[in-house]
């Protein structure tokens, strides 16, 4: 690499280059970092953000603990979870029915985004109301149905393009082979598209899990999810900063994770070679 | 194995009519090869057989068995595609024993039948292997292996030799046939490649337009095409073709060009005489002069594009031939009456 490097790119550009990453790199950092410290300062200690050595206090994750951050990230990780393998098990039909069959024509293909240009706020009341009418609000079923209707279409809508770049003879080959076409689709087609299944999986699940909105009207009160909870620390009395800075980490400890675990996998695509053109 | 029947075929892409009433007998255990241009229906016809394309009117059976409705894993037939088509998530052997695994034929059976088709086709040692770790011709062998492993009723071949180069190409034409010869099953093989169809079929079909234009052995074919379109469509190179007027045995074309041919045609014709059958002798006065303005040279015969006034023929020659007329860019074009080809100018019909 470095020979390829110093051959193609002249050394000022190379480090000018790597400056700017170094830079982009700090600006995605340095919010971690205050986020990090924060959750140990005490509140007087919050007032200097360049405060960088003092003496940590574990008072804002024993408060995080007391009030309950983790049943909430546990209740927002089973609304993602559920909301996501409904998302992808429907989505990837609908995606496959779009894609191979033309299904409602090509208006179909961006139009079930179409809820996405609507504000939120027009679709949450009839939300609640119906939620209200089945006796469901606050539960989390309210908080997964509502999370379907963003969720399911930007999955579909996602996979409908993992779908399009799959070759067709292979599924005919499957039929031809003697697999019935739901079983071609289901043992042929989906391994083809795992990466972009799993790469919607994980954007599906981030949307929901990140979802404030929806989740603060339908279950604000004992079904609260994460971000409602995170919420929750902007008090009457004022913003409970320390503890809302160590409920965000909860939050966002596991998105990295996982991120970090699958990135390869999303990158890389399963059917490379499979097919000559 | 089982020979199959067409009857009145009829299928349209929207407005696209691409197979207009199509009739076909293909005989148990032939080989037989749908050749034509591109958009001549020879591949939907073969994916309507297959059961990949809904038929619009018409009746497909293989064997005794009417088909035309059925999906296409109740046709017992195999096809092997372009792209090999391969299961990008199974190894070779998985990729090879899918067909009986649909089946629910046992693990063992399978891995023997695995074993025995990878050795017939010489690639026992890639079976764990992805079919991403293969080059073209060994992920075509195993494209044919999972076809042949089941033993179908019909075996369906959609160009499976046009992503490979020329040299194996050539390899893998012959073991084609010779592993239909081998098994005997009944074969329908489409290309557009009138030279492959020529060498690996029984019977030859020459398809244009969704209808067909000619069906025959091959070389039944060569020596007598239909009409103009298949004159000029199998034979490479082309065949040579002149429009022009023919009276008392001698044949003048619009070009200027004049040569003798059979004396009982009379009026407006059209001439075609193959590369081969054109014969050079250095210069003569008493026939056709020409000039030799390219040769490209094959090793035992090289082919001449010749200008004779303002017309230009294709001949193929002979080193022997060749060796009388190397050194000089004039020359003179013979050719025997009885090898021509007569069609009607107005409908492109043969006529001898």
């Amino acid at each position: 690499m470095t020979t390829l490097n110093s051959t193609r790119f002249k050394p000022t550009w190379t480090s000018a280059g790597n400056s700017l990453l170094i830079l982009m790199a700090l600006s995605v950092f340095l919010p971690f970092l205050w986020l990090s410290l924060g959750s140990f300062k005490t509140g007087a200690q919050l007032n200097n953000p360049a405060l960088l050595f003092f003496k940590p206090t574990l008072e804002n994750w024993k408060e995080v603990l007391r009030s309950g951050v983790l049943e909430s990230a546990y209740r927002s990780a089973i609304v993602g979870l559920v909301t996501v393998s409904l998302s992808v098990v429907i989505g990837s039909m609908g995606a496959y029915a779009i894609s191979r069959y033309k299904t409602g024509g090509s208006s179909t293909r961006f139009g079930i985004l179409a809820a996405q240009v609507l504000p939120p706020a027009v679709l949450v009341f009839p939300f609640l109301e119906v939620s209200y009418k089945f006796r469901l609000n606050d539960t989390l079923f309210a908080v997964i149905i509502s999370h379907l209707s963003f969720v399911l279409p930007v999955i579909t809508w996602f996979l409908i393009g993992f779908f399009d770049a799959a070759p067709k003879e292979v599924e005919e080959q499957a039929l031809v082979d003697g697999l019935s076409r739901f079983q071609a689709f289901r043992k042929v087609v989906i391994p083809q598209v795992a990466p972009g299944i799993g790469a919607a999986a994980v954007f599906g699940f981030v949307l929901s899990w990140n979802d404030l909105f929806y989740a603060l009207i339908l279950a604000p009160g004992n079904s609260a999810t994460l971000p409602v909870k995170i919420a929750s620390f902007n008090t009457f009395r004022g913003v409970e900063l320390g503890a809302m800075c160590a409920a965000i980490l909860v939050a966002v400890i596991p998105v990295l994770i996982v991120s970090f675990f699958i990135q390869k996998r999303l990158v890389r695509g399963i059917s490379g070679g499979a097919v000559k053109y | 194995m089982a020979s199959i029947s067409l009857k009145q075929i009829q299928k349209s892409f929207g407005d696209v009519e691409v197979v207009k009433g199509l009739d076909l007998e293909i005989p148990n255990g032939q080989f037989t090869v749908l050749v034509g241009p591109s958009g001549c229906g020879k591949t939907t016809t073969l994916r309507m057989i297959a059961g990949l394309e809904t038929v619009d009117s018409g009746v497909i059976q293989i064997g005794d068995k009417d088909v035309t409705k059925l999906e296409p894993k109740d046709r017992d037939v195999a096809m092997v595609f372009q792209n090999y088509a391969l299961y990008a998530h199974l190894s070779v052997a998985d990729n090879i024993g899918f067909p009986l695994r649909s089946k629910g034929v046992n693990k063992e059976e399978i891995s023997l039948r695995v074993a025995e088709v990878a050795a017939s086709l010489g690639i026992s040692e890639l079976l764990k292997r992805k079919p991403k770790e293969l080059s073209g011709g060994q992920q075509q062998r195993v494209a044919i292996g999972r076809a042949i492993i089941r033993n179908p009723q019909v075996f369906l071949f959609d160009e499976p030799l046009s992503n490979l180069d020329a040299k194996l190409r050539l390899e893998m034409r012959t073991e084609i046939i010779r592993l239909q010869r081998r098994l005997g099953t009944t074969a329908v093989y489409v290309t557009h490649d009138q030279e492959e169809a020529m060498t690996l079929s029984d019977v030859m079909v020459v398809m244009k337009d969704g209808l067909i234009k000619q069906l025959g052995k091959p070389d039944d074919i060569y020596k007598k095409p239909i009409d103009v379109f298949v004159a000029e469509f199998v034979g490479s190179p082309k065949m040579n073709l002149m429009k022009g007027q023919a009276s008392a045995g001698n044949f003048s074309a619009e070009s200027g060009f004049q040569i003798k041919v059979d004396p009982k045609l009379s009026g407006e014709i059209t001439l075609g005489i193959r590369p081969e059958d054109i014969k050079i002798t250095s210069k003569d006065a008493s026939s056709t002069q020409g000039r030799i303005e390219i040769m490209e040279q094959l090793g035992p015969r090289a082919i001449l594009t010749i200008q004779s006034g303002n017309q230009q023929i294709t001949a193929v020659v002979d080193n022997e031939q060749l060796k009388q007329v190397m050194d000089k860019a004039n020359i003179s074009i013979n050719s025997h009456s009885e090898v021509h080809h007569y069609f009607e100018t107005s409908t492109g019909l043969r006529i001898n």
